[in-house]
């Protein structure tokens, strides 16, 4: 498999982990101290609040409270997504890593107003024998900087 | 003037979240008459930054000028009021209308309209300044403004809540907040006023919907939250006149956190001890700081500045504004941030489960029945305190029960 296609397939699969609510399996995706961010605007300047600033063990914490079944917007939202990722592009490649570039479209229809987002994410994935292991995965979502609606569920 | 309930203020009719035609009502009663608050002085540190808000729909700008004067102007052109600023904030030498090219020093002054040889009579430059608020005040970097041009002076209108307000900002060892981490901004499908609600009853909703999160938090700062309320305490529980309310922790002292102070904790402690005091400072350090809202919409709770900013009568925008402590040990301040990227946000463990039982609250209300809510809860053993406003225990409602005299005295009084 050519490493444009093996890296489609991870994060294809990645996409259906989180379409399906399926918190284990994300989470096993990762390295052990990877980190995931949802900055506002471009991110990266320091001391500037996050959507989502999780360092390994707060993505643990993420994972365990979405599973624990008591969060009150997780209630009601299984079989409620569905994301499409595409443009999906090797940005750069050294040794065992590469940065990976791509687009989703996420729709979320929870509640009665059903949601669009839609944004790009950048992943560093590092080569685990024939598959990936997420080292970081920054998304930038289209509305950062304005009014959102709940996100509590996997983007 | 004091706060006292009258037998039907454990009463709210769901008609208040509910009606368009009260929210217009609010709008010209509340929003376009009391001082609302508008931004920190922080926010715009250097003459030309500026930063968009809002007065109830009303665009304004909170600008620095070359004088270092903080002033608020509407945000609309002199000219044929379109949006002067439409960046969300910025710094800007002049304030350029992008319809017309109008331009505005940042202390107001119109500079020059253009193409100005075209106007037919002598163009009073004086009289086409972009207009200030009729009102404008600040406390210790908070700006406030009004809509009206007379009433309340903002001392008048902040009373005791000042008491306080000097709590958390006295958590700086330099006695100065910094509103310069950013913000996150959400918005819900439900009415302004379930924000400070439900804001300042976390002791009574807590255990129902944030279990998880306090239990999280606990395992990962070594402070566990939920020991606030285990036994409920006299005074907790704030009602001030002016519609304010307070959730005041100093009777209520914490378990110090199991494990060691790190070295940035204890430089902090020494310096806090060096500006208030051994005894205030340990008295600071002891317990939470109180949450507080501000009438009718800002709030400071446990790391943030919160804004609640209405949009309709079903749909409310909020903002969390993290608060930084001047002259704090970095590792403080960072520790600070991560803790509200923890809790708030749109993504975050504790305010999420809050805006989603504010969106169901708003559902909840279309039913009728009886339409009435209870907000009852230790009625009979409030007690009135010297700033003329009510107390109650850690669960208790006498706080909304004040919220809701002040708003009703504003809905109701002038007609």
């Amino acid at each position: 498999m050519s490493e444009q296609a093996a890296v489609e397939a991870f994060l294809f699969r990645e996409a259906r982990l989180m379409d399906e609510m399926d918190y284990s399996g994300w989470l096993a995706l990762w390295d052990k101290d990877g980190v995931y961010q949802v900055p506002i605007g471009a991110g990266g300047e320091p001391g500037k609040v996050s959507i989502v600033n999780d360092d390994y063990p707060r993505i643990e914490q993420r994972v365990a409270r979405l599973k624990s079944g008591s969060v009150l917007a997780v209630e009601g939202a299984r079989g409620a997504m569905r994301r499409v990722v595409s443009n999906i592009e090797i940005l750069s490649h050294r040794e065992d890593k590469c940065e990976v570039g791509s687009n989703f479209i996420l729709g979320v229809a929870r509640t009665a107003e059903q949601q669009l987002w839609i944004g790009r994410s950048v992943h560093a994935l590092r080569r685990a024998g024939e598959d990936f292991r997420i080292a970081r995965k920054t998304v930038f979502l289209i509305n950062s900087e304005r009014e959102l609606p709940l996100l509590q569920f996997i983007i | 003037m004091t706060d006292a309930p009258l037998a039907q203020d454990a009463v709210v009719r769901g008609s208040v979240y509910r009606d368009p035609g009260l929210f217009q009502r609010e709008l010209e009663r509340i929003w376009y008459r009391v001082w609302v608050y508008v931004g920190h002085e922080s926010e715009v540190p250097k003459p030309g930054d500026f930063v968009r808000r809002q007065i109830g729909l009303q665009p304004v700008i909170m600008v620095r000028g070359n004088d270092d004067k903080v002033r608020v102007f509407y945000n609309r052109c002199r000219h044929r009021a379109n949006l002067v600023c439409f960046a969300e904030r910025g710094v800007a030498k002049s304030i350029v209308c992008p319809y017309h090219g109008w331009t505005y020093a940042n202390t107001g002054e119109l500079v020059a309209p253009t193409f100005d040889d075209g106007y037919d009579y002598d163009l009073e430059k004086e009289r086409f300044g972009l207009t200030p608020l009729p009102r404008q005040d600040s406390y210790r970097g908070l700006v406030f403004a009004s809509v009206a041009a007379e009433g309340q002076s903002l001392a008048e209108h902040l009373g005791g809540v000042t008491e306080f307000l000097d709590l958390f900002m006295d958590l700086s060892p330099e006695g100065e907040i910094a509103v310069d981490a950013g913000e996150q901004k959400v918005v819900y499908r439900g009415n302004w006023k379930y924000m400070p609600e439900n804001s300042m009853e976390g002791d009574y909703h807590g255990p129902f919907i944030h279990g998880v999160a306090f239990d999280l938090y606990a395992k990962r700062t070594g402070f566990d939250v939920t020991a606030l309320a285990t036994d409920e305490v006299p005074d907790v529980i704030r009602s001030l006149p002016g519609g304010h309310m307070v959730e005041d922790y100093r009777g209520a002292p914490m378990d110090p956190p199991k494990r060691q102070p790190s070295a940035a904790r204890l430089e902090y402690i020494a310096k806090l001890k060096a500006r208030h005091g051994e005894a205030k400072a340990a008295a600071m350090l002891s317990t939470m700081a109180p949450l507080l809202y501000v009438f009718p919409n800002l709030m400071y709770v446990i790391t943030h500045l919160r804004v609640v900013q209405p949009v309709s009568v079903d749909r409310t925008h909020s903002y969390y504004f993290p608060v930084m402590l001047k002259g704090a040990p970095a590792e403080i301040n960072e520790a600070r941030l991560s803790d509200h990227e923890f809790m708030f946000g749109s993504a975050g463990f504790v305010s999420p489960d809050d805006v989603e039982i504010m969106e169901r609250n708003q559902v909840g209300m279309q039913a009728r029945g009886d339409d009435r809510l209870y907000i009852g809860r230790g009625m009979h053993r409030e007690r009135s305190m010297p700033d003329g406003g009510r107390s109650g225990m850690t669960r208790d409602e006498t706080h909304l029960r004040g919220f809701w005299r002040h708003y009703v005295s504003l809905m109701e009084d002038g007609e």
